[in-house]
């Protein structure tokens, strides 16, 4: 029996952006946004829910003067993101 | 987008958009093809140059000299060519960040075994083609790309040939095993990417 997929994961948006964290270890909001092809608005909700689960910590800087926004994974975030993706390997493949 | 928030995923769905994620990080690294034959083609023109002024009857020690030229001229194009290119995604990815460090790891390990070679009193070349055979191969690994792999193979044997060679002729090698097992691979890889991007 294949083990339940993390519910926050299987949203395409938080998927994007997790998936793409996992690559870029950390990442800017407007490269989030422009990989993912969200407006801003949205974005912002989905990090927020990340960001509540413990699955990624907000950075906020400033770069040249203007607001900068970093978003990195954290352990509890790789770590879920790796058993999803095991789990998910599982659901294809139920003897492995 | 307000329906992205509402998008659910189904397993498949999943698992697609993860693997596409990661081929993107791959293909950054194959866009970043210019570094790669920029530096074999050195290699094979210098080897060349090499042969051909000691075919000539320059000293060893004189028709060596070409190997300094080739840093003066690589390293000021690599820096000035990544000035320019002004990469968005410059260090963020982690397959990027590998690759990388593979190629350091090539670096560090070069140096070593030239000093090493002028030592011994050994051909370098031989050690030269097992390095660069291993980072082709680890790279291949790494972007999951077979033609590297196959390439970092292709120097291996290089460098076994060079055991039944003489020395004079070591060059050649070098410079045929760099054509067929690192630039012909680079070529491939760019023409993959120039097709997924068409």
């Amino acid at each position: 029996m294949p083990k339940e997929l993390d519910p926050l994961l299987l949203s395409q948006l938080r998927l994007a952006i997790m998936s793409f964290l996992m690559v870029t270890r950390e990442a800017g909001f407007n490269e989030l946004k422009e990989h993912a092809g969200a407006t801003s608005g949205n974005l912002s909700v989905q990090i927020g829910k990340l960001q509540e689960a413990g699955y990624l910590e907000v950075e906020k800087t400033f770069r040249d003067n203007y607001p900068h926004t970093i978003c990195k994974l954290t352990p509890k975030g790789v770590e879920a993101f790796e058993n999803f993706y095991k789990d998910l390997k599982t659901y294809f493949n139920p003897g492995e | 987008m307000a329906d992205q928030e509402e998008r659910k995923l189904n397993p498949e769905e999943s698992l697609r958009l993860i693997r596409e994620t990661i081929d993107l990080a791959k293909n950054r690294v194959r866009e970043n093809g210019f570094q790669f034959l920029l530096w074999g083609w050195l290699v094979v023109i210098a080897s060349l140059t090499n042969y051909w002024l000691v075919t000539l009857g320059f000293a060893y020690g004189k028709a060596n000299l070409v190997w300094m030229v080739m840093p003066v001229i690589g390293v000021p194009a690599s820096l000035i060519y990544e000035r320019f290119k002004g990469r968005r995604y410059r260090d963020n990815n982690i397959v990027s960040k590998w690759y990388g460090l593979v190629w350091l790891g090539f670096a560090v390990a070069l140096g070593l075994s030239l000093v090493l070679a002028v030592r011994m009193n050994v051909s370098p070349i031989p050690l030269i083609l097992i390095l660069a055979g291993f980072s082709t191969y680890l790279s291949g690994i790494l972007l999951r790309f077979n033609a590297l792999i196959a390439g970092g193979i292709v120097l291996w044997i290089g460098a076994a040939a060079c055991i039944y060679l003489p020395w004079e002729i070591h060059v050649l090698v070098q410079a045929g095993a760099i054509v067929l097992g690192y630039l012909v691979p680079g070529y491939l890889m760019n023409a993959q990417v120039r097709k997924a991007h068409a």
